[in-house]
Parts: C-alpha cells; structure tokens; sequence
C-alpha cells in the first residue's frame, strides 16, 4: 500500500546553490553599478547574444541525444530509452525557456539560420571544455560523451568568454540578468508578452514550461535548466539530504551516469562516487548500426537514401522554421511543431533502420544538415 | 473455508471501474475508511511508476500483437473473473440456443452486442471517452412521450453533480458548441465551461460539415435541419483558462459535495505512471481499445487521488455473495473469492465487512450478485430493463480523401435527432461522425487489403488503390436508445457457473418495433446525408456481417452493441417498480447502495459514463449523510 | 534444376514488385529479415526453391522492364495454383504484418504498409501528436 499513492510528480531536485553567484568573475566589464547607461546597453546586447548562444547550446545536445534514442531497438533497453528521452525532452524544454528569456528582454531567437545548426563532430557552444559532440548511436562511448556534456564545473573562474560548463554559463546569464534589470532605468524586461510561448502550446514531458514576464520568471527558468541538467554539484551542504532513490528525478549526469554503469544510485550514494544499487539491464548490442557523424554528402546525389536523408533534412528545417516562428510572434504554431516532430522521429527511424550500401552492416543515420 | 476478517470499515465497495473509484476518492478524502475489492488482478492496480509504466506497456504489447483489436484485447481475461468479450457473440439459432461461447450465456433471440472489462480500472481503461450530457427532457419520457418511465429525478437536480463529473473526468469541450433540440448553453448555466478547450474537429468532420451543416432532411413528411456539433470528451486537450473549479470535496458543514475553487489554472491530469505524460490527446487513434499515453481518463486516475491512509484494496477478490440480517434485513457482509493466481481454481472465501456496502461491479455483475444472494428484489425488477445503444452504421466513399484512421474515434455529432415528437414512434438517436474508416463493420484497412490481393491486384495498382480508397472512407453511427423492456434481461440459472463456482449471466435480449423503425428511420437519413455529400454508398447488412441482424418492412438491418450496458437495477420514485431510490440506495436495504449504469431507467441518446458518474457523486453525498447521521 | 539461392535480396527486389514500394521504403520499416524467415518457415524449402528460381528468370528475362516483369508476375506467381500462393502472401505480410490473423510481431503490427498507404498510422502507434488530425496529413516535399 505504501507505495501504492506514491505521488509521481516529485519536486524536481533543485538544490542548485548559487555558488556560481559568488564566484569573482575575472573580466573588467562587469561593474555594472558604476557604468554608464550606454555602456549598459552594450552589456545588454551582449547578454542577449549570450542566450541566443543558449538556444544554440541546449539545440545542439538534442541531436545527439535523439541519435542515440532512435537507434536504441524496439523493445530492447527500456530504462535506457525512456531515460533518454526523458532528458532530450527538457532539453527542448530548455530551449524553449531560453527562447523565452530572449523574448523577455526585447531579443529575437534566431532558430532557423544556417549556423544555428552545429556541424557534427562539434564543440557545444560557449563551453571550453575540450571534447567533441558527435551524432552516434547509442554505445558506451556515446554515453560517456554525454556525461561530459551534463557534468558539472569544478569550481574555478572562467577563462573570458567561455564557461566550463553549461551549469557556469548560465550562472553567469542569470547573474547578468540580476544586476542588469537593476541598472538599466526601467528594467530590461521589456520584451512583448505576447511573444511568450506559454504552457497552452507547451506542454507535458519535460516538465512545466515557465513564462517569462520578468525577473523572478527568469531565474526561475534558469533554475529549471541548470537544475534539470547538472542539478547537484557534489557538494552539497546537508549531508542528510537524500540525493537519490524513487521519486526523485535527478540531473541528467546521474541519470547518464547510471546508464553507464548499468546500476541505479541508491538514496545514501555519494554523487562523487558510481551508483551501487539495483542492476539495470542494458543491452549496448541492441542497437541500430548508424553511421557516425553522417553527411548527405556521403550518399549518392539523388539516389533514393540520398532522396530520404534529404527528405529528414527538410522535415528538420520546417521543424526548425515552426519553433522560430512560433518564437518570434506566433506561439500558436507551436502546435503543427509537435506534429513536425513525431514526423521527424518516424524518418529518423526508418533511417536507423537503412543499409547505407547494399549489404552493408552500417546504417544511414539522421544526419541534422541545414538544407534550402 | 471461510475466513472472516477482523477489520470493519464505514464502506465496503466492489469493482475499481469509475464509480467505485468515484466512491473510493470521495469517501476516503472526506475520512471515511473504505475497503475496495476488485476481482482483477492484481498487477492492474500498480500505481508505483515503474510497475504502473510495465503493466500498461504490456497491455499495449498485447493489443499489437491481437489478431482481432476489439476493446477487450489489450487486457486479461481470466477465467476466475471473466469478461465479456465480442469476439464470443454469435447468431442465436435452433441448434444454438442458449449460446455460451464467451462468459455470457445468450438466450436470445438476439445476442447482446457489448462488453466491458473486469479489471482494475474497469470499461474506462477501453471506452471511448465521449462525454456529451442527457437532454432535460430523457428524464421524462413516459410523461413526454409515452415510452419507458421517467427518471425520479429532473436534470435540474443532476446538473450539480454533471458539474462534479466533467471536473473528476477532465472533459474537453465546447459549452457554446452543444446546441441542439432541447439543449442549449442554458443546459449548462450562465458562465459556465468545461476544464479544458474543445478537442479540434477532424479534417474528416470539416470535410463532412461543409456539405452536411444545416442540410434538410425528409423523414416521415417532416423537414429537419441536420446541424454538426464538436463532441465533449474526456480526454486532455488545452486548459481552458476560464474554468475555475479544483476537485470535489466533502463540505461537512452544509453536509453535501461541493466543487471548490481554484485560483490556478486547471492542470490536465496525465498518465499513471507519469504526471508529465498525456497532457493532451496525441492523436493515437486508438482511444478504443487504449490510450498509450492515457491522455483519455481513466478510473485509476481518480483511484490514486484516494486517501491512501483510508482505503485498502483487495485485488483477485470476485464478491460472490450478500449476507443479510433476518430480522433488519440489513447487509452484514460480502463473501468474496479470492483466487491466487491468475486462473487459478484454487481461492479463499472471506466475508468484508462495513457499515455500508455498494456494489459498483457493472450492470450485469451488480444484478447477478444481487440475485445470487436473492436480495434486494422486492420488485422483481433486478436484471430486468437491460438496455444498450443499438448502433446502426453507415458506410460509404466521400468524393474526395478526407484522411480517416487519424484522432480520437469521434470529434463530431450530430444531435438532430436526439429528441422531438418522434420519439413516441421510434427510437432517438445521436449520430456521431466516426475517424476510424471502416474498421468497425468491416474491419478495414485489413479487409480492403485481402479483398484487392484477392482480386489479383499487386505492385504500384495495389499501393495506388488503397490510397484512392483507404483515405476516403466515410462511417456514420446512429446510437439509438433502447427503451426499457422486462423481458430483456440478466437471469442466473445452476447450470451455467464459472471456475470459482460463481454463476454466468444469462442474457435474454430483443430489439423491438419501435427500435427496427428507429433503424429505418435512421437509414433514411443516412441516404439524404451522403447524397448531398456524394458519398458512395457501401453500407450492406447481412447476419454474415454481424450476428444482430433484424428485418423492418421486408429490409434486413445489423446493429452493434454500443458497450453501454445499462439499467439492470433501475432508479425510481417508487419501491413497487425499482430497485434503488433517487440516491441509488436499494429500497430493500438501507446499508446497501448500487452504483453504476444498472441506476439509469432510461438511456438517452448520450454516451452514459457521464450521467453515471454525476450519479455516483451523488450516491457519495447520500452514503457521507448517512453515515454522519 | 539450377541451384538458385533462396535469398533474402531477391526476396526484397520481388517485394518492391508486388508491393509497390521501393527497396529503401521496405528496408525503413526494419521487417526483411523478420519476413524473409516466415517464409523460410511456412513454406516447404522445395516450394520456395521453385518460387526463387521463377522470380530470378522474371527478372533475368525482363532485363528491368517494369511493364514486362509486371505482366510475368501476373502470369506466373499471383495465381493461386502458383507456388503455395507465396506473392499473394508477400503483399499481405507487407501490408498487413500479419501472417494469416496472427499478428507476425509487435513491430511487424507497426510497420504495415497499409497506414502509410492510407496516410494514416497504425493505431497506438507512431502517433502524430496533438490536433495532427484536424490538418492535412503531413507533406514534406522531395527533391
């Protein structure tokens, strides 16, 4: 019976300190209570090139992800699988949140554009760290590659205009944010709340879109964020607190983190350490054989695989060109967005599921490519 | 060997469909201490996310893997606690009488065309999720219209508990939409909306309207004009900001159930296994038999809103029998069976006990306890009265693809005929304009399939026929209201029991006259609206097609059953001629309460998951009275 | 007799023939070799060397005219009385993902041709998402 009424929305776990807050920031810019106002505006142009760099960053995990998502097998690793697709959906929440965040202080998202689209292997956007990203199928080697994107900075002052982390980047958005509505006359969220894509067209998985209409919206969703993503650091201050165990939905590190060992973290684990619960059952050979990393380039021009990657491309575009619309003045389009996105995911498997040449034990791929 | 249990709770309740749920929640949130039995298994009733996410999936894996998808196929069916299943119905003939292939033994002369699920959750894991309300005047059709008895009590008096039940069933509509004869926004009060905004009307449903929308009609020398309505139903759509009520809560002061406030906006209530899942309809197109995201409500969903401190559930418990004191004749316990595994023949007896009792085990299971246990039946009138819609399809080609086999089963309805003066002659009907091809009658696309291969067809003629042919297929219903009759009827006999020695159902079921005009009358319909749409008519009956087959004046017609079983234990204002009063409470037994379909005396022309549930708020309300008096 | 090989790849060119779908359409929905081993097991290694062996000469003779290898199809495999009615079960399989009523899989339920024809879904599967149904089905334009 316990466990019966168990409720299964849990508080997401939020105990993000604002550590980040504390750390002294190394440039020269960043007085803003003795600036001029022009300078300020400077300062506000740059933090809104920052988000839109946001979008880019929490865009360019979804790829990756989805690859490995879409080449899990039907039926084989569900823990995996839904846990991926779990993260991969506030990943898009994410995305959205920043969209509105931009919005908010009188920017304009830019969804569509040919650069907006990393090229695969890629660096993520604004973090120094030095690995690359890469479009794989799911594999213990994909895995870890994502662990690097989720994990979390130690703490040590960033090198200029990049962070280490995703976690310290917007730590630093959000501290901008803070000082910058203060110093700026009349606040910096002047954006039209009507360009605000709310919970009426986003919806369900991924957790509860935020709005933003001011400051507080603001920090709220950048919690959200960096909460979903990287959530603890390891250091937490309450030594009695349960970081893990049913019900409580952790950061996409811990939850790669046990995909990787195959384990679940038990409520009294150290985030430092490897889970030591429960096996999960993961079967890294259950899986579509999708070639790494690839191009419509690799295909024959207009063959029929060229033809359906082509055909995945431009479902991606007009998925793309419907969230930057519906960012920029129609909200309500969303909702042909969520259509284009099963459409999307329907291709992507099929192309998991293609021989890039006859006989061939490699797979085409979806293959995220800017297309006219 | 019968072991009695030592706990006494204030409420005993059988079956976890949504009107034990109803009773669960709502007692146990207002303190009460509640024993649930279910007679499914156990594995149904997992509400911890990961058992919860496994046990749904493996319904999903079964429905794929069903030859036939009819409702009942996702889910078990065990022999110690069967269900009804379609797939078992068949002609009643001389050398087939009674037929007992399924669970039910069929007496005829026509076979009873529906089924429900015993199982945690009940028929609303499968149902479709319709949700429109009865018209004022079904509550009064022998003073109005000289057929069957009216209710004992008016809409009027329903419509605070309607509102208690679009709240618990999360309905998606359109308040300004629900115009029709003898229904108007005044059916459902100044200001008033449903928790969500309506669930967008089909490609199909447009296609359809254009041509369809205020067309006259000739039927019997008079003119209607035929209107298309979005459909309310219980499945999550866009909250509607403007609806401004929470849940219903126990108002112990003013003793009665009331709907509080909410300042919040109304947050759809997603799946089991996860709140974030099914946020709205995602299209599935596959409501019946089930809803993989479980965007549709179900009665699990307002089972995990019990008091989890106040209410146990038994699982694999089949309720067998009522005891009864001699003297007060008041219940003093439900003997239950419960059976270890699944079709196990091995079981224990117990008996739970409580101050009160309600039976909320379906229409059929209800009447069959209560005559197992030769209780409750001082007017004769357990079993009798069972009633069901009488679908009459129509099929045909549109002119042009309007895209079928995609969103819920039905968006749209016609409710032209749903009451006028007609109804002293034949049956009222609500017809709503189906999604899903031609999947029920004749088991499209499948069928399509074969019968081209068949013919020789293969290759690029193949693929291009069936996308000429699969994307214009047009069904319509016609779900016409049967009226009560006696000798339509649930009866046990010695000589037909199941595993657990608990008796089947016996079922003796006609249509009548005045059901067959109603078929005629709906034909003649169905022709004026695909002639003004140009639509091609394919529509063929044949007892080949479909076991209930009837003649009316020389032309043959099949029906289907509606899966809404109702009226086996009908509410009234009198002991003489009901079995439950206005508060569903037996007359014969003040401990014992009888929820469910089997309430309602007559049908209407509205999907009655509704109504019943409203009915059940209203059962709650007496049962708290009662048990705070 | 020549010794033809019972091969999943001729197995697939026949498919595209009596289907009406391209090889690469078939290989999307991931059921070849799922298919290719109900009617190594149905069908008596025998029955099925015959039905190769005809298919490998439609195609040997047709030299890729479309109109001629559809016409020897007609002729010499959709007949009943030909090969067991091995193609007639091929499009069935195909479309349907069944094998007689017996649903083949769970993903060979999903992956029926017949939805994608009809420009639908198969139902409780591959659903297309919230208010899809109240548009025109999806048309991403190619090449």
């Amino acid at each position: 019976m316990e466990s019966l009424f168990q409720t299964n929305n849990p508080k997401r776990h939020k105990i993000i300190s604002d550590r980040f807050d504390t750390i002294q920031l190394k440039s020269s810019g960043e007085q803003f209570e003795t600036a001029s106002q022009e300078t300020l505006q400077k300062k506000l142009e740059i933090l809104k090139n920052d988000i839109q760099s946001a979008i880019e960053l929490e865009h360019s995990t979804i790829p990756p992800y989805l690859c490995a998502l879409y080449s899990i097998k039907d039926g084989a690793n569900d823990y995996a699988a839904n846990t991926i697709k779990s993260i991969v959906l506030e990943e898009m929440l994410h995305m959205i949140m920043a969209a509105n965040i931009l919005n908010a202080i009188g920017g304009s998202p830019a969804i569509n554009t040919p650069n907006f689209i990393p090229e695969y292997p890629t660096k993520l956007p604004k973090i120094t760290e030095d690995f690359y990203v890469s479009l794989e199928k799911f594999s213990k080697s994909s895995i870890s590659t994502f662990l690097q994107i989720e994990k979390s900075a130690e703490h040590k002052p960033h090198p200029g205009k990049e962070y280490h982390s995703i976690g310290e980047f917007y730590a630093s958005i959000k501290r901008r944010l803070k000082w910058l509505d203060k110093a700026i006359e009349g606040g910096i969220f002047t954006g039209k709340p009507e360009l605000q894509i709310t919970t009426e067209q986003y919806y369900g998985s991924g957790g509860k879109l935020v709005s933003v209409y001011c400051l507080d919206d603001a920090i709220l969703a950048i919690d959200e964020i960096v909460g979903q993503g990287e959530g603890i650091d390891g250091e937490i201050e309450d030594p009695d607190h349960e970081l893990f165990g049913e019900g409580i939905e952790y950061a996409h590190y811990f939850r790669f983190n046990e995909i990787y060992h195959e384990q679940k973290y038990r409520p009294r684990d150290s985030p430092q350490e490897p889970p030591t619960g429960k096996q999960i059952t993961v079967d890294w050979d259950a899986v579509y054989n999708m070639k790494e990393n690839p191009k419509m380039t690799d295909l024959p021009k207009d063959s029929e695989i060229w033809q359906k990657s082509y055909n995945f491309n431009k479902t991606y575009m007009a998925l793309l060109n419907n969230i930057h619309d519906a960012c920029n003045g129609n909200p309500q389009l969303l909702m042909q967005g969520i259509a284009l996105m099963y459409d999307l995911k329907y291709k992507a498997l099929e192309l998991m599921k293609i021989p890039i040449a006859e006989g061939s034990s490699i797979t085409v791929g979806p293959s995220f490519e800017y297309v006219e | 060997m019968e072991k009695k249990t030592k706990e006494e709770f204030d409420v005993v309740i059988v079956g976890s469909g949504i009107a034990g749920s109803v009773l669960a929640k709502t007692l146990t949130n207002a303190g009460k201490n509640v024993l649930l039995l279910e007679a499914g298994l156990q594995a149904g009733m997992a509400f911890d996310p990961e058992a919860a996410y496994k046990n749904y999936q493996y319904y999903i894996d079964t429905f794929y893997k069903a030859s036939a998808k009819v409702p009942n196929s996702p889910y078990p069916n065990i022999k110690d606690a069967q269900s009804i299943d379609v797939l078992d119905i068949e002609p009643i003939t001389q050398t087939n009488s009674p037929s007992t292939k399924g669970y039910l033994v069929q007496a005829g002369p026509l076979p009873f065309g529906s089924d429900c699920l015993r199982g945690p959750g009940g028929t609303t894991l499968h149902w479709l999720g319709s949700t429109p309300r009865m018209l004022p005047n079904d509550f009064q059709m022998q003073t109005l219209y000289g057929q069957g008895v009216d209710w004992p009590i008016t809409y009027d008096e329903l419509m605070p508990y309607y509102e208690m039940a679009e709240n618990e069933i999360g309905v998606s509509g359109n308040v300004e939409d629900q115009v029709g004869p003898d229904m108007s926004i005044e059916n459902y009060g100044e200001g008033y909306v449903f928790p969500m905004k309506e669930i967008p009307q089909s490609y199909l449903d447009q296609v359809c309207i254009e041509k369809t929308q205020n067309l006259k009609v000739k039927l019997y020398g008079k003119e209607y004009t035929i209107t298309c309505i979005s459909t309310p139903q219980g499945r999550n759509s866009i909250p509607n900001p403007a609806y401004k009520f929470a849940g219903t809560y126990w108002n112990k002061k003013a003793q009665k159930l009331e709907l509080a406030k909410n300042n919040e906006e109304y947050e759809p209530v997603g799946a089991i296994w996860d709140q974030n899942t099914g946020h709205r309809c995602e299209g599935n197109a596959s409501c019946v038999p089930i809803c993989p995201v479980q965007a549709k409500y179900n009665a699990l969903k307002t089972l995990r809103k019990s008091d989890p401190k106040r209410l146990k559930i038994i699982t694999q418990a089949v309720a067998s029998k009522i005891y009864t004191d001699e003297i007060t004749n008041a219940i003093t316990g439900i003997e239950y069976k419960k059976y270890k595994y699944e079709n196990s023949t091995v079981y224990d007896t117990a008996i739970a006990r409580g101050k009160i009792y309600v039976l909320a085990a379906s229409a059929i299971e209800n009447a069959k306890i209560l005559l197992t246990s030769g209780i409750a039946n001082s007017s004769d009138q357990v079993g009798r009265n069972l009633m069901d819609h009488l679908v009459m399809l129509t099929w045909g080609l549109l002119p042009e693809k309007a895209y079928p086999y995609r969103g819920p089963g039905s968006t749209t309805n016609i409710p032209t005929f749903r009451d006028g003066e007609f109804r002293k002659e034949h049956a009222a009907w609500i017809s709503p304009i189906d999604n899903w091809g031609w999947s029920w009658p004749v088991f499209s696309p499948g069928s399509d399939v074969s019968s081209a291969v068949s013919s020789g067809m293969f290759g690029k003629k193949l693929r291009s026929h069936l996308n000429d042919v699969l994307p214009r297929q047009l069904l319509l219903h016609f779900e016409c209201e049967q009226t009560p009759d006696p000798n339509n009827r649930v009866t046990i006999d010695p000589q037909y029991k199941d595993q657990l020695d608990n008796y089947r159902p016996v079922i003796h079921y006609n249509a009548s006259e005045y059901m067959k005009k109603s078929f005629e009358a709906a034909k003649k319909v169905s022709d004026q609206i695909f002639a003004a749409n140009g639509v091609e008519d394919y529509t063929a009956y044949s007892v080949a097609n479909d076991p209930d087959y009837v003649t009316y004046k020389g032309q043959g017609y099949n029906f289907w059953g509606a899966g809404h079983i109702v009226g086996t234990h009908r509410m009234g204002s009198s002991k003489e001629d009901s079995v439950v009063d206005k508060n569903q409470r037996t007359w014969d037994h003040e401990n014992l309460y009888l929820v469910g379909c089997g309430n309602m005396p007559t049908l209407g022309t509205s999907n009655p998951t509704l109504t019943m549930t409203a009915l059940s708020f209203k059962a709650a309300e007496a049962i708290l009275k009662q048990l705070e008096n | 007799m020549n010794n033809h090989v019972v091969s999943s790849n001729t197995f697939l060119t026949i498919s595209t023939y009596l289907t009406g779908y391209s090889e690469v359409e078939l290989l999307g929905t991931g059921m070849l070799e799922t298919y290719f081993n109900v009617f190594l097991e149905k069908f008596s290694p025998e029955t099925l060397h015959y039905f190769f062996a005809e298919v490998d000469e439609i195609l040997l003779e047709s030299a890729g005219d479309e109109d001629q290898i559809n016409a020897a199809i007609a002729a010499r495999l959709i007949p009943d009385s030909a090969y067991d009615g091995i193609a007639k079960n091929i499009i069935l399989v195909w479309y349907t993902g069944n094998w007689g009523s017996d649903v083949i899989s769970t993903q060979s339920y999903q992956q029926g041709l017949m939805w994608d024809t009809a420009e639908a879904h198969p139902p409780g599967a591959k659903q297309p998402g919230y208010g899809s149904w109240a548009n025109l089905p999806i048309r991403i334009p190619t090449k």
